[in-house]
């Protein structure tokens, strides 16, 4: 059964608009300008949320993968889906922020950098995934089916957060360095944005999980009528 | 600046798709629920 939280979706969606409109005050009003990228460099400050959303996302596809084979509920199988769309959208819009950064700072659209490769791998995968998920094996074998897919693809996620540590790469391992060569104000702005992109990223992933457990609950309640109908 | 434009259209215009994808999933369950309440009308 999926349990439907109206209050806690409009809750989000008015924090997210909240934290979005200070985020957009701290991207061009209070980060000061970066003195060698000039203002391109405010590309960062929707990029890395965006790609560590993306992180979180698949996570917890592999999370709710776990719980589709321990538990079997249908609940968690609907959530794991909601989730990849997400990451999938989160992480498309990484890569094309970062190709367009990449552009500006390295002269390049796209270069096979161990971080960017991995990265469009990963992106690949879950793309896969989901047009599994749109050919809709139903039932429990099914269900059990694409959580072993969700659990394998997870594979590649801290293979796209190591890279720039673990192989020469032109991309920046953010964290590996303490200021990562930020001024305090970009960092203030940098967390701000993390947690307007999650608030948003919550509202959206419940707000499609709603969705998608009441299309399950409406489709059954139609077989029954129909069923009933029949007989 | 051109590239800092480019970028934050993309972003822009990729989550006003996934907010339009809903926007559409959501008409398709009302269609749904109204079918399901004609239906019902016919018991």
């Amino acid at each position: 059964m999926f349990r439907i939280y109206p209050k806690m979706l409009m809750f989000l969606a008015a924090a997210t608009m909240l934290l979005m409109a200070v985020g957009q005050y701290a991207i061009w009003v209070y980060a000061p300008e970066e003195m060698t990228m000039g203002l391109v460099q405010k590309i960062f400050y929707f990029h890395l949320p965006l790609a560590w959303w993306s992180f979180v996302a698949f996570f917890g596809v592999c999370a709710a993968s776990v719980l589709v084979l321990w538990t079997g509920k249908e609940k968690w199988d609907v959530l794991a889906g909601v989730l990849a769309e997400v990451g999938v959208l989160f992480s498309g819009l990484a890569l094309v922020t970062g190709s367009i950064w990449g552009r500006a700072a390295w002269n390049t659209w796209w270069t096979w950098d161990p971080r960017l490769s991995t990265t469009l791998v990963m992106w690949f995968v879950y793309a896969g995934y989901l047009v599994l998920r749109a050919a809709d094996a139903g039932g429990a074998k099914g269900a059990r089916m694409r959580a072993v897919l969700g659990i394998v693809a997870f594979v590649d996620v801290p293979l796209v957060f190591l890279s720039a540590r673990l192989w020469r790469s032109i991309h920046p391992a953010v964290l590996a360095s303490r200021s990562g060569g930020l001024e305090p104000e970009m960092w203030t702005t940098v967390w701000i944005n993390v947690v307007a992109w999650g608030a948003l990223f919550a509202a959206v992933v419940l707000a499609r999980y709603h969705g998608a457990g009441f299309a399950r609950r409406v489709e059954a309640a139609l077989v029954r009528i129909q069923e009933k109908t029949l007989q | 600046m051109n590239y800092l434009f480019i970028a934050n259209v993309c972003i822009w215009v990729g989550v006003g798709g996934y907010v339009l994808f809903l926007a559409r999933q959501h008409s398709a369950l009302e269609r749904r629920v109204r079918q399901l309440e004609i239906l019902d009308a016919d018991e």
